[in-house]
């Protein structure tokens, strides 16, 4: 039988359970046993915390009530989601690089360290944060009275127990469940294995639970397509028009912004995360896990509204309707269900805002208060800071109950939710430019928050309290001083839209345009700028800086509270040994290096600076000296980039000066050749014609072929003038002629009548091969006829076969018309196949003793060739003989 | 993909996903039809949202992992 008395007991049970696999985790990941706990599934799980009570009983409520309205409360996170690569990677990495603990710490790290931003933030988190576990209650509260209103006895421990006594005593539960299980123990990253365990599990309770009871309604109600139609047909809009509006748009807005301002979502997102890495499964799977969430919470509603008695509470239609079908076991499993997400809410939300209220209010009044007595010892800072917390979470259940109290004539759970939503949502537009704009200053951040807030409270908050207060009753109605256009609904007037769409429009509308315009016309202090080039450069700079000793004097218990605070006591105390008044200065550049260690040394060396002189010098010095270290760094990349330039440079110095110098040694050797080859028929036109001067008794026929012989010198020493003529200007450039189109076969035709009577002396065969029917290409006819002929006749000259003989053959093909001229002499050997091509060699190996030319021919025909665009080349055989081929191309 | 290409690709599939579920591409299945007995914009937005679970599945193993850095060591009680 299901009373409420069985139902707190099983209650306890679990929460003994839950504490149960706190405990355990603990344990193994002090022991570094539980690789598990670090798993990304389990981090998903814990941060499917955002499904609350009012995803478990208030979805269903809000379908019953809004059709598809509820699915826009995990459609916004999706997104969030799904783009994690944007904004919650760079959350976790800045968060793990500056030993973020909160939001509120994480607002002010990047705008300048500031305190009273912190209080701010914390302040407003809290009082926003008021309206959602005032929710948390109502429906654990609800779902106890749902189960002992049915009951056919009525329980007796809830006889004579109101509604508000009963919350109160869910609260107190609460507090005490999130004391003992939240705030055993401090850890230096804020981190809470054990409970991220049981969140987790608690995840899977809830989701288990969930899909149950849609499974029972869809087998209850004779499948989907039943429920539809049984709901069609009782008069509910089941097309849910209209939905798509601006109000869908706004809680679109909303959530988005919720999964990435609640504190509870930043602290097991960014806080607890262990591995970045898990955001790349997080960001497929939470979204998957918010589908399944939500995947049955319209037919169970609408089965609930066609099979329910009219009046029932949609709210409570999970727990009802397995309770009216007499599924006791399912009512229980989905009041545990319920419970789950309840206190799991509650627990990180609490200790989320008490790590807030302790670490950014209570701390600093107490080190101000003590003035730093007190605090030294790591006991004294310890049972501080958990004496707080567990102050802070019992206020944050005093402040939900209080506003539970306050508004319990309000019925709906989702709207109260969406009053918390759109508090922390004034959070977003100073978080994105955190981490996007690095002009964003901290009094446009600070007024930016308050200006959001003040819309927020006016517009949204204080109207929940319409039903208690008749003042804002009066105010709802009239507006304040009878100001019509400050009525909180409607603001300015504006009274055609959705209050919800109103107060978020407004509220998101002023804050952002705060933000903007303040920050344009302040400007940032020294440390602001430092954290936020940190913020800005985030993927960019390898997060390293220079070492530099912070002079200034400060007690060892001011470093050594820092030092504790980042390295924990054992490690402090170790590195503080035998320490005593003031410090010297090495021993704080020791202490920053051990701090930069763990916090990295930008925020190691600005937070020592802070300590040790607490003034702003100090910080001029660290921005000075970081200052300094870029400009060193620039500085240093630059002479590097102009080493690299000049060993560069000078390598292709050295290139060029070899260039040369080779072209000087072949300088030296043409002029040696020219010398040479004009010197041989000199010295015979010489000694002949002094023969012929002095020798009187010649016989005339020994004149004549004297006169013979330096006639033909002479002709070879002019022939050898215009090689070198024509070779200088080939090299210069100087063409001395345009090409135009030629038909090339007749310069072969030229060439071999030329030659054949040479060839007729040497009595060898020139044979002309198959010959293309016509060639037009680019080029002069008499140079390429001057090629043709030089390489027959080299052929003719060189060629010592017994049966010499030369061949000229040419075709087309592909675009390119080729001459080869092929020789069966002894060839050219394989070592000098490079070289004839260069200017006074000659074939050597063969058998022709006096050659008859300069050496210049090959050269120059290649560049002529060169000229034409075509090209001349020595085919790599390996018969007997030589092929010279001719390339040029087809017009 | 290349790093760039899977960036581009992670930003437009979280603008798409904003797109798709916003009027006016909502709307437009918002037909009074029913789908398996459920109304046709419950079965888009539910598809949408399968749509986009499995596209950063995909994308979740191929964006570029940095040799990142472990948190700095545990802090102790």
């Amino acid at each position: 039988m299901l009373t409420p008395d069985v139902v707190i007991a099983v209650a306890i049970g679990y929460v003994g359970l839950l504490f149960l696999i706190a405990y355990v985790s603990d344990r193994q990941a002090r022991n570094d046993k539980a690789a598990f706990l670090r798993s990304p599934f389990i981090y998903t799980l814990a941060i499917s915390v955002y499904c609350t009570s009012w995803t478990f009983y208030g979805a269903v409520g809000s379908a019953a009530r809004n059709g598809l309205e509820y699915l826009a409360i995990y459609l916004g996170p999706t997104l969030v989601f799904i783009g994690w690569w944007f904004v919650l990677r760079r959350l976790v990495r800045i968060s793990h690089k500056q030993r973020i603990t909160s939001i509120a710490d994480l607002l002010s790290a990047r705008f300048g360290k500031s305190s009273r931003l912190a209080v701010l933030i914390t302040v407003i988190a809290v009082i926003g944060i008021a309206p959602y576990i005032a929710l948390q209650l109502k429906a654990v509260t609800s779902s106890l009275q749902a189960i002992a209103g049915v009951g056919e006895f009525p329980g007796r421990t809830l006889r004579g127990i109101d509604e508000v006594g009963l919350a109160l005593a869910v609260a107190a539960g609460m507090a005490l469940f999130t004391i003992l299980f939240g705030t055993r123990n401090v850890d230096a990253k804020e981190q809470h294995h054990g409970v991220v365990a049981a969140i987790a599990f608690e995840a899977v309770v809830k989701l288990a639970a969930l899909l149950a009871i849609g499974i029972f309604v869809i087998y209850a109600g004779g499948g989907l397509e039943a429920i539809f139609s049984r709901a069609e047909a009782a008069g509910i809009d089941i097309y849910s028009t209209g939905n798509f509006d601006d109000r869908w748009v706004a809680m679109n807005v909303l959530s988005a912004a919720a999964i990435l301002c609640l504190p509870r979502q930043f602290q097991i997102t960014v806080v607890e995360n262990s591995n970045e890495n898990h955001l790349r499964t997080a960001g497929w799977a939470f979204p998957a896990y918010l589908l399944l969430m939500s995947l049955f919470t319209l037919p169970i509603a609408l089965f609930g509204l066609t099979s329910m008695p009219a009046g029932a509470n949609p709210d409570m239609f999970v727990l009802t309707l397995p309770l009216s079908a007499g599924q006791e076991g399912l009512a229980l499993f989905s009041f545990i269900g319920g419970f789950s997400s309840a206190t799991s809410m509650i627990i990180v939300e609490s200790i989320a805002l008490s790590i807030m209220v302790s670490n950014h209010i209570v701390m600093p009044i107490m080190l101000r208060v003590t003035q730093g007595h007190g605090v030294a010892s790591a006991r004294g800072v310890s049972r501080l800071l958990l004496n707080s917390r567990r102050f802070s979470i019992a206020l944050i259940l005093l402040l939900g109950f209080l506003y539970f109290y306050l508004t319990r004539d309000s019925d709906a759970l989702a709207p109260i939710g969406l009053i918390s939503f759109c508090g922390v949502a004034q959070f977003l537009p100073a978080i994105i430019a955190a981490l996007f704009w690095r002009e964003a200053s901290l009094k446009a951040a600070t007024s930016a928050v308050a200006v959001g807030f003040v819309v927020w409270a006016w517009s949204s908050f204080m109207p929940s309290f319409q039903s208690s207060s008749p003042l804002v009753a009066q105010i709802m109605a009239e507006g304040p001083w009878g100001l019509a256009w400050l009525r909180p609904e409607a603001l300015f007037g504006v009274e055609s839209i959705d209050p919800l769409v109103n107060v978020v429009f407004w509220s998101l509308f002023l804050n952002t345009v705060t933000l903007v315009v303040v920050s344009l016309f302040t400007s940032q202090s020294v440390l602001e700028r430092v954290q936020a080039a940190l913020f800005a450069d985030l993927f960019r700079r390898p997060g390293a800086g220079a070492p530099a000793v912070i002079r200034g004097s400060a007690t060892v218990e001011d470093l050594y509270f820092v030092a504790e605070r980042v390295l924990g006591a054992p490690r402090a105390k170790a590195l503080f040994d035998g320490v005593a008044g003031a410090p010297p200065p090495q021993f704080i550049d020791r202490l920053e290096r051990e701090l930069a260690g763990s916090i990295g040394s930008a925020s190691a060396h600005v937070m020592l600076s802070k300590v040790v002189s607490g003034d702003a010098v100090s910080l001029e010095e660290v921005f000075e000296m970081a200052g300094e270290t870029r400009q060193v760094i620039e500085y240093s990349q630059e002479l590097e980039r102009t080493s690299a330039e000049l060993r560069s440079t000078a390598q292709k110095l050295e290139e060029a000066n070899t260039q040369l110098r080779a072209i000087d040694t072949e300088k030296d050797e043409f002029l040696s050749q020219v010398s040479h080859e004009v010197r041989t028929p000199m010295t015979s036109i010489r000694s002949f014609s002094e023969i012929l001067l002095e020798e009187q008794r010649l016989t005339a026929d020994e004149r004549q072929r004297f006169v013979k012989t330096i006639h033909q010198e002479s002709l070879r020493l002019t022939k050898l003038l215009d090689d070198i003529l024509g070779m200088s200007a080939l090299d210069h450039g100087e063409h001395g002629w345009d090409n135009a189109p030629i038909e090339a076969e007749h310069s072969i035709d030229r060439a071999i009548e030329v030659c054949s009577a040479l060839a007729r002396q040497r009595r060898m065969q020139l044979t002309v091969g198959s010959r293309a029917p016509s060639a037009v290409i680019s080029g002069e006819p008499d140079r390429l006829c001057q090629v043709l002929i030089n390489l027959v006749s080299n052929a003719i000259k060189y060629n010592d076969a017994v049966e010499p003989m030369v061949e000229v053959r040419s075709r087309t093909g592909r675009g390119r018309y080729l001459i080869e001229v092929a020789d069966n002499g002894p060839g050219i050997p394989k070592a000098e196949r490079k070289l004839i091509f260069e200017k006074f060699a000659r074939g050597q190996s063969g058998g022709v003793t006096a050659p008859a030319g300069a050496g210049l021919g090959l050269a120059i025909s290649r560049q002529l060739i060169e000229r034409m665009n075509g090209k001349l080349e020595l085919l790599p055989g390996t018969g007997p003989g030589a092929c010279f081929r001719i390339t040029l191309p087809l017009l | 993909m290349e790093r760039r290409k899977l960036e581009s690709a992670a930003l437009f599939l979280s603008l798409l996903g904003v797109l798709l579920i916003l009027p006016p591409l909502a709307v437009v299945f918002q037909l009074e039809r029913r789908l398996f007995g459920v109304p046709f914009e419950v079965i888009y937005l539910f598809v949408c949202w399968l749509g986009l679970i499995a596209a950063a599945f995909w994308l979740g193993r191929r964006l570029p992992r940095e040799a990142e850095a472990e948190p700095p060591a545990e802090g102790e009680d």
